[in-house]
């Protein structure tokens, strides 16, 4: 181990007195430190050394000069002194001239030890962080985010939780592209250093999610800064790694709940009950005012936890009081105003909630329903099942981008959804089996009948087909099936089917 | 032997004593048109050897603000009340005169008495200084010094103590009572005293410097400096004017030199020290002079304004002040109260 000292480590060294750059050099390797009183107790031979004086210095700005003179006449590469920035340009310039590094410290008894730390007592420096992090993992956090803010400000670094695509979250600080590309994500422990900045990260081993790191990272450390915070990130990760888990399974708890308790809520059908307006209202759910309620549910096999939290974030960037929730295969949720909001509005809104959808899709198979804007708890519940129906169409709507808003339904395709369930199919089937002998001629010009106003003339047009002949097939579906079609309810049911089973 | 000066010599000898004013003592000009008229040219000025030791002595100055004296011109002859008072003090005429201050306008003081005393080429700083407690026949403790000032329509003022500091306070009361500026008369001493107890020679000086000025004044900077025998310290540009957060009298003048040097120029009523990239490179006693570096004009500290380009050149100060510890004592920049000016080379 060398004992020079860089400046860069100096300056990013958490406790080192209030050190500050005022004139002279900044990139620069100091060959060691000497403490002393005031200038005149230094040696003669600085030998490229940082010198610091704790005595208050002149005042005057030819005592100034003076001192940065005799200081680097000293041989000494750089001066740290308390009142540092009350030097004048003059002395600046002059430092500048003189290539002797000028610094001013608020503390530069901190300093000298910062120095020693970073010069003599990599130990000291490696469990003085150690302690730190051991500290901070004393105080409660409400979440991740929340331990990492602990772990920065208690060691005095940014600590960023990263993987190789980039960085997850960070605090107290920016981590640098450069430095992050550099990150080899393979040891147990990487060392960084560029001149971009520098990081020490560590595995986490955390059975939820593979390949995270975590990173403890400041501009210009020097190799002991780095190695020692890499037995910081050490000590850290186990927490960190904990946390994680804590967390996920306060998220997927928080999730049923709330889960749960939208379906109750859903089930009244618009039924006061206090019990769970109070359930509502605890989690921040307000039935008052206007809302307009969406459905975004998995076209395949998704984790509707990860569709969740992917959905309250994207979420989180619509200027409105918003809420979701996992039900069933996907997720619901609403926006809630408490003034009725303008069309042009409510037309921004699904616009937001369509952007919404596109981002999702680019990472879950969904399909995404909106409901209309209704007021108070009955509103609530049907534009939440609003929303649920126009789901299950949009699963099947490729031209629209599997994008449904049940504001642009036709009733027909309202009914058909409704229809459209694992009951009816089957029992649609079996109606319309007695047609199938036919090599499904009578079931094409059935449908073709019924969706021409039960008339002769124009299903024969349409199908291309004499009058006779649809009437006669007409005549045969009738008796086939056994069923009066003059009936209206009968005449509708059949039209459902066709259109289920087609 | 006497030193016959001319009319014609006249500008050079003020030159002169502004060179040796070291940035203070006041501008020469208006004792200069006074001269000019007088009947008494050619003068002689005479070596302090020539004269009898015993012949009495006085000495001539202005006090209070230089500035001034530009603006309230003094009398024909601003001395006859001082020198009457003091001679009646003493009992005898005084037939010899000698300078109180050796550079700026009181160079050119005891001219004025031409023709009625006999004038001695000796003073009592070689320089400008701000004090009274400063002059050398007080320094060296010569005893029995009379000395007598305006107190303002038309009145005197004479003191006569040991203790220098009173003479200092006491004039200073009665020149601000007299408006701000006056005369001063030293007495009581004899021209033997000056030999030991004075800066002589020095008028001699100031004429030979003036005349090598006028001549070296529109050539380079650094052959101008030679011609002075002097050394010059910087040209550069005044880039700051800091105050003294301690005396209010003190101003520190930062010179960004030509090629980047930081100089630093530390005076009070004169230029007292001068500094190179944080070394010292000249203090009083050496006399610093500051020239405009264009127009070569000699300039009061008065005069420095920021952006104003100067020249800075170093002159040797009288010997008289540096041959005893005590002498030295007055005049470094610690008898300033500046920490650190003092032991230039």
């Amino acid at each position: 181990m060398t004992d020079s000292l860089r400046m860069s480590a100096l300056l990013a060294h958490p406790q080192n007195g209030g050190v500050r750059a005022v004139a002279g050099p900044v990139d620069v390797e100091w060959t060691g430190v000497v403490v002393e009183i005031s200038e005149d107790a230094l040696p003669a031979d600085g030998g490229g050394r940082l010198a610091i004086l704790t005595e208050l210095p002149p005042t005057r700005p030819w005592q100034q000069d003076a001192l940065v003179r005799r200081t680097r006449d000293r041989g000494f590469r750089a001066l740290a002194i308390p009142h540092g920035d009350n030097f004048g340009t003059g002395t600046r310039a002059l430092a500048d001239r003189l290539g002797l590094t000028l610094l001013h410290a608020d503390r530069p008894m901190l300093l000298a030890k910062a120095c020693w730390q970073l010069v003599e007592a990599q130990d000291a420096l490696t469990l003085g962080y150690v302690r730190k992090v051991a500290q901070s993992i004393e105080y409660h956090a409400n979440d991740l985010t929340d331990l990492l803010r602990h772990l920065s400000s208690s060691v005095g670094h940014g600590v960023a939780l990263i993987d190789a695509e980039g960085v997850l979250l960070e605090v107290g600080g920016q981590l640098a592209p450069e430095v992050h590309a550099a990150i080899d994500f393979t040891p147990w422990v990487d060392l960084t250093r560029m001149p971009a900045g520098t990081a020490a990260s560590v595995r986490v081993d955390s059975p939820s999610r593979e390949g995270l790191r975590l990173a403890f990272f400041g501009p210009g450390l020097d190799e002991r800064q780095v190695s020692a915070l890499a037995v910081a990130a050490e000590v850290a990760m186990p927490a960190v790694a904990a946390r994680i888990l804590i967390d996920e399974v306060a998220e997927v708890s928080d999730a049923s709940v709330s889960s749960g308790v939208l379906r109750d809520f859903v089930d009244l059908r618009g039924t006061p009950n206090p019990e769970v307006e109070r359930r509502m209202l605890e989690r921040g759910w307000r039935t008052t005012g206007y809302h307009l309620a969406f459905r975004t549910v998995g076209r395949n096999r998704v984790d509707a936890l990860q569709l969740l939290r992917f959905v309250m974030g994207e979420l989180g960037r619509i200027s409105v009081d918003s809420h979701a929730t996992t039900t069933g295969r996907g997720v619901s949720g609403w926006l809630t105003f408490s003034e009725p909001p303008a069309a042009s509005q409510v037309e921004l809104y699904v616009a937001s909630l369509r952007d919404l959808h596109v981002a999702a899709r680019r990472s879950f198979n969904v399909a995404t329903g909106v409901g209309s804007l209704a007021s108070g708890s009955a509103g609530l519940t049907t534009s939440l099942s609003e929303a649920a129906d126009a789901a299950r169409i949009a699963v099947n709507r490729s031209n629209t981008g599997w994008f449904v808003r049940v504001d642009g339904l036709g009733l027909e395709q309202l009914l058909l959804a409704w229809t459209g369930n694992d009951t009816f199919v089957p029992a649609a089937r079996s109606l319309l089996a007695p047609l199938e002998s036919g090599g499904g001629e009578l079931l094409k010009t059935l449908s073709a009948y019924l969706d021409h106003e039960s008339a002769i003339a124009p299903t024969a047009t349409a199908l291309g087909l004499h009058r006779n002949t649809v009437a006669t097939r007409i005549q045969r579906a009738q008796e086939l099936l056994g069923v009066d079609m003059s009936d209206p309810e009968v005449r509708l049911a059949l039209h459902l089917a066709c259109r289920a089973v087609r | 032997m006497p030193t016959i000066l001319e009319l014609a010599g006249l500008p050079a000898l003020a030159t002169g004593f502004e060179l040796l004013g070291s940035g203070g003592g006041g501008a020469t000009t208006m004792l200069e048109l006074v001269l000019r008229s007088s009947p008494n040219w050619p003068m002689t000025v005479h070596d302090v050897e020539e004269l009898d030791p015993s012949t009495p002595c006085l000495g001539a100055a202005f006090v209070g603000s230089t500035m001034l004296l530009t603006e309230r011109l003094p009398g024909l002859a601003p001395f006859a009340p001082l020198i009457a008072a003091a001679e009646r003090w003493l009992g005898h005429h005084v037939p010899v005169v000698c300078s109180l201050e050796g550079g700026g306008l009181n160079g050119l003081a005891p001219f004025t008495l031409a023709g009625h005393r006999r004038i001695v080429d000796a003073d009592l700083t070689g320089r400008a200084v701000p004090g009274l407690d400063q002059m050398s026949l007080l320094v060296d403790g010569v005893p029995g010094i009379v000395v007598a000032c305006d107190t303002g329509a038309g009145g005197v003022a004479l003191v006569q103590t040991d203790r220098a500091l009173d003479i200092e306070r006491v004039v200073r009361a009665s020149t601000i009572q007299a408006g701000g500026a006056g005369g001063l008369v030293f007495a009581g001493f004899t021209v033997g005293d000056l030999r030991e107890h004075a800066i002589v020679g020095n008028t001699a000086r100031a004429l030979s410097i003036g005349t090598a000025y006028l001549e070296a004044r529109s050539g380079p900077l650094d052959g101008l400096a030679a011609a002075l025998g002097g050394r010059l310290l910087a040209e550069g540009r005044i880039t700051a004017i800091d105050p003294d957060a301690v005396d209010q009298h003190v101003t520190a003048f930062g010179i960004t030199g030509s090629a980047g040097e930081v100089h630093r120029l530390v005076a009070r009523s004169e230029n007292l020290a001068f500094m190179t990239d944080g070394r010292l490179e000249a203090a009083a006693p050496d006399l610093i002079v500051v020239l405009d570096a264009i127009s070569r004009d000699i300039l009061e500290v008065t005069d420095l304004s920021r952006a104003r380009h100067v020249a800075v050149i170093q002159l040797d100060g009288p010997a008289w002040w540096s041959r005893f510890p005590h002498r030295t004592r007055y005049v470094t920049p610690s008898a300033y109260g500046l920490d650190g000016l003092d032991g230039a080379a």
